[in-house]
C-alpha cells in the first residue's frame, strides 16, 4: 500500500466506524438529531476512501480493478457513493446508512487482511470488458445493498409502528408504503446492472478463455443470484408479495450476491474468477 | 386432461419451483466435484472415496449440469416459458390497444389509486397544458372535455421481448454445444501449423463437432514475447503469420481468431533447442524440447538415448550456494540439467542459453532458448445468435424495468368560477412513488 493509501484508509475507515456507532446511537437511545451529523461524517469518511482511491492510482498506474482488497475498497466506494446519492436526493433516506455502513466496514476489514499489497495490472485484466463487466458488477451490489438496507429499515420501522410511543429516530425515514416501494426500485437497478454484468461476463470470458459460459463457480453463484432477485421481482410484480416479506426477501437475498463475490473464492479453489493478479 | 396439463405447465407457480429446482442443482454442482471442470479434483475425491463418487456418479451427481435430470428441467423451464408467453400475448395485446373507452370520469376510474385536482391559472389554457403533456412522452386521447394520457405504452412488449431473449440464448447455446471443436495445440516460435487433427495434444482429447468438422486453418507463430513486472505476468505478444501472409498480433484476451474458431492463449512455456554431441564432437541427436517448467517444476526430455531432467530459473542466482530465482521475471534464464542413463544419474549442471552441460563424455549444448504457447483452440457456430440474445435481453429488461407504463385520465371541470385539472393516475409497479412523480409532474405543467 502506498503511505498516503493507509493513511487515508484508515481515516476512512475510522469515520465510517464512528458515524456507524453514531447510527447505532441515535436508534438505541432515540436521538434522532444526531443522524444529519453522522451523514456528514459518512461523507467525510467518503472522501477520505475517494483520496485512499487515488493514492493508490497514482502508484499503480491503474484504478483498483482486481485483487480482493481493491475489489472490497471499490465496492465499498460505490455502496457508499449510492448511499449518499439516495440521501442527497432525498433527505428522510439518510439513514440507508445504518444498513450499508456495517457492510462496507466489513467489506473493507476482509480486503485489508487479504493482501493489499501494489501489484501491476495482470495481462489478463488489460482490456475494455474490465470496466464494463466490474462496472456494472459494483452497481448491482450496490443496487442489491441498498435494497437490503431498505429492507433492515422497513422492518425496524414497522416494529417500531406498532409501540405504543414509536422511537422518534424511524420518523425521519419515509412511510413504511414508501420503503416497500424503494425496496423494489433497488431490486429492480441491481437487477438490470446484473444482467449487463453477465453479458457483458460471457462476452469477456469467451475471448479470456475461450467459453462464454464453463459453469466456473462464480458465474454460477451469480447465475443463482440474478435467479433469486428475479424470482423477487416475480413475486412482488406477479404474487403482490409486499412490505414484510419482500423486505425479508430482500434482506435474504443478499447472501447470494456476498456468497458470490466473496464466499466462493473463500471455498473453492477452482474458480477462473479469482479477482486477483493471475 | 391435456388442457388441465398445459395450464399446471404454464403457471407461474411452476416457473417459481423450476427455477428454484435449478438453483438447486446449480448449488449441488458448485459441491460435488463435477468431472469436466475439475478433473483433478474428482479423480483425487475417487481414489480416498470410490464407493460414495461411485454412487453419486450413478446418480449423475458428478455430472450434474448434462444430467437427464438437469435437462429435463430445462426443457420444462423453456416449455413453461413458451406458454406463459403464449398465454400472456392476448393480455399484452389488450395492454397496449388503446382507444376512446379509455377516457374515463376520473372521479369514477377504478384502478386509479392517484386522484388529485389542480387549479388551472387564468391564461393558461387546457390545450397548453395537455400539449406539455405530450412533449413529455404522453400519448393522448381525447380533450380537456375529458382525456386519457399514456406514457410508455408499449412496455408490455419488452415483457414478451425479455423472455423470447431467453430463447435466443438457448438457440445459440445449442448451436454452439452441438457445433463445438475443442483442442488443445502446442506451438513454439517459428513452427507452423496448416490445421492437422494429429497436431492437437493427445490430452485433454480432441473434442469432435456433433455437427461440421474442424478448423481449417494455416499459421506460422513468429514471435512469442512474454512480459513478467514486479513478478506479476503483464502482457504476452504473440505474433502469428497466417495463411496470406497477414501478420496478426495474438495475446491476452486477444485471441487469434478465424472465421467461427478462436486461438485463445492458455499457457506459456520454454523451448530450448538442444543439441547432444560426443566426445569427438560429432551431431548425436538434436531437437527443439518444449518443456513445461514455468510453474517451478521440472519437466523431462530424452535425446540421444539419454534422459534429462530440466528444472528452470528465469531470473538465476545462486543464493548461498543453493539454487534460486530472484523473480519471475526472465533476467537470466538458466536451466539446471540433469542426465540419466537407466535410471542412473550421469551428470548434472546449469546450463544458460549458448551454454553447455559436459557429462559421461558427451556434451549438451543449448544454442537456442525459445517460448512455446498453448493455444485452446475453440470453434462453434451460433455465437451472433447467443450475443444477440444478450442484447435483447438488456436493452428488454431496461424497457420493461425503468420505461414502465404511466396512465392519466383527466378533465378540465370549472368550480366555484375557477378552472380546474381534476386527474386520476397509476403507474406499473409504484404507487406512493408514482403519486410524487404526477404531482411534481402536474405542478410544473399547470404553472403559468
Amino acid at each position: 500500500m502506498a503511505f498516503w493509501e493507509i493513511v487515508f484508509f484508515w481515516v476512512g475507515l475510522l469515520i465510517y466506524s464512528l458515524a456507524c456507532g453514531g447510527f447505532v446511537y441515535s436508534f438505541v437511545f432515540r436521538n434522532p438529531r444526531v443522524m444529519p451529523k453522522m451523514t456528514v461524517l459518512v461523507g467525510l469518511g467518503f472522501l477520505a476512501v475517494t483520496a485512499a482511491i487515488i493514492a493508490r492510482f497514482y502508484s499503480t498506474g491503474h484504478l483498483p480493478w482486481s485483487g480482493h482488497y481493491e475489489y472490497t475498497l471499490m465496492g465499498g466506494w460505490f455502496i457508499i457513493a449510492g448511499t449518499l446519492f439516495v440521501g442527497w436526493q432525498n433527505k428522510s433516506l439518510q439513514g440507508l446508512a445504518v444498513g450499508t455502513l456495517p457492510l462496507v466496514i466489513i467489506m473493507m476489514g476482509y480486503g485489508y487482511m487479504q493482501d493489499p499489497g501494489l501489484t501491476p495490472m495482470a495481462a489478463s485484466l488489460k482490456t475494455v470488458w474490465l470496466y464494463i463487466h466490474v462496472y456494472f458488477a459494483w452497481l448491482s451490489f450496490g443496487g442489491y445493498s441498498l435494497a437490503m438496507a431498505a429492507g433492515v429499515l422497513f422492518l425496524l420501522k414497522s416494529k417500531s409502528d406498532l409501540l405504543e410511543v414509536p422511537n422518534p429516530s424511524y420518523e425521519r425515514f419515509p412511510c413504511t408504503e414508501r420503503l416497500d416501494e424503494l425496496i423494489f426500485r433497488y431490486v429492480v437497478f441491481g437487477f438490470i446492472t446484473d444482467t449487463i454484468m453477465i453479458c457483458a461476463g460471457a462476452i469477456w470470458a469467451k475471448d479470456l478463455w475461450g467459453s462464454y459460459w464453463a459453469w466456473d463457480p462464480v458465474e454460477t453463484w451469480s447465475l443463482i443470484c440474478w435467479l433469486v432477485y428475479g424470482l423477487t421481482i416475480h413475486l412482488r410484480v406477479t404474487f403482490g408479495w409486499r412490505q414484510k416479506r419482500l423486505a425479508w426477501l430482500a434482506v435474504a437475498a443478499l447472501s447470494t450476491v456476498i456468497i458470490s463475490f466473496f464466499g466462493v473464492n473463500l471455498v473453492v479453489n477452482s474458480s477462473l474468477h479469482a479477482f486477483q493478479v493471475r | 386432461m391435456l388442457k388441465k396439463t398445459l395450464k399446471f405447465l404454464s403457471s407461474l407457480r411452476v416457473t417459481i419451483v423450476l427455477i428454484c429446482l435449478l438453483g438447486s442443482v446449480f448449488i449441488i454442482g458448485l459441491w460435488v466435484p463435477q468431472i469436466h471442470l475439475v478433473k483433478d479434483i474428482y479423480l483425487q475425491w475417487y481414489r480416498s472415496s470410490p464407493q460414495l463418487v461411485g454412487f453419486l456418479d450413478a446418480l449423475g451427481l458428478t455430472t450434474i449440469y448434462s444430467s437427464p435430470l438437469t435437462i429435463t428441467l430445462w426443457a420444462l423451464f423453456f416449455l413453461n416459458l413458451a406458454l406463459v408467453l403464449w398465454q400472456r400475448m392476448p393480455v399484452v395485446r389488450h395492454r397496449i390497444a388503446i382507444s376512446d373507452k379509455n377516457i374515463i370520469d376520473p372521479d369514477k376510474a377504478t384502478g386509479y389509486p392517484f386522484k388529485t385536482s389542480f387549479p388551472l391559472p387564468e391564461g393558461l389554457d387546457a390545450d397548453t397544458v395537455l400539449s406539455r403533456l405530450r412533449k413529455r412522452r404522453y400519448r393522448i386521447l381525447g380533450d380537456a372535455s375529458g382525456f386519457y394520457a399514456v406514457q410508455n405504452r408499449l412496455a408490455p412488449v419488452a415483457f414478451v421481448l425479455f423472455h423470447i431473449s431467453f430463447y435466443l440464448v438457448l438457440l445459440g447455446g445449442m448451436l454452439t454445444v452441438y457445433t463445438e471443436f475443442i483442442g488443445y495445440l502446442d506451438l513454439a516460435q517459428g513452427e507452423s501449423f496448416q490445421g492437422e487433427l494429429n497436431r492437437y495434444n493427445a490430452t485433454p482429447a480432441v473434442k469432435l463437432p456433433a455437427f461440421g468438422s474442424p478448423p481449417r486453418v494455416s499459421f506460422s507463430v513468429t514471435s512469442i514475447e512474454p512480459q513478467v513486472v514486479l513478478n506479476t505476468p503483464t502482457s504476452i505478444s504473440i505474433k502469428v503469420l497466417d495463411g496470406q501472409g497477414k501478420s496478426q498480433e495474438v495475446g491476452i484476451n486477444t485471441p487469434y481468431t478465424t472465421g467461427p474458431a478462436s486461438f485463445v492463449f492458455k499457457h506459456l512455456g520454454m523451448a530450448p533447442h538442444f543439441v547432444l554431441k560426443n566426445a569427438a564432437g560429432k551431431v548425436v541427436d538434436s531437437a527443439l524440447v518444449k518443456l513445461d517448467v514455468l510453474r517451478r517444476m521440472p519437466d523431462k526430455f530424452e535425446l540421444g538415448g539419454y534422459a534429462f531432467t530440466a528444472t528452470f530459473y528465469p531470473d538465476f542466482v545462486l543464493d548461498g550456494g543453493k539454487r534460486a530465482t530472484r523473480s519471475r521475471e526472465f533476467n537470466n534464464p538458466v536451466f539446471f540439467i540433469v542426465a540419466e542413463r537407466d535410471g542412473k544419474k550421469v551428470g548434472e549442471g546449469i546450463v544458460p542459453k549458448n551454454g553447455t552441460l559436459e557429462f559421461a563424455g558427451n556434451r549438451l549444448e543449448m544454442p537456442e532458448l525459445r517460448y512455446w504457447v498453448r493455444f485452446y483452440v475453440i470453434s462453434q457456430h451460433g455465437l451472433p445468435i447467443l450475443y444477440l440474445g444478450f442484447a435483447v435481453a438488456c436493452i428488454a429488461v431496461i424497457w420493461r424495468m425503468i420505461f414502465y407504463k404511466r396512465e392519466i385520465v383527466g378533465v378540465v371541470r370549472e368550480r366555484e368560477g375557477a378552472r380546474y385539472l381534476d386527474l386520476a393516475g397509476r403507474s406499473e409497479y409504484y404507487k406512493s412513488l408514482a403519486e410524487d412523480e404526477l404531482t411534481k409532474l402536474f405542478t410544473k405543467i399547470t404553472a403559468k
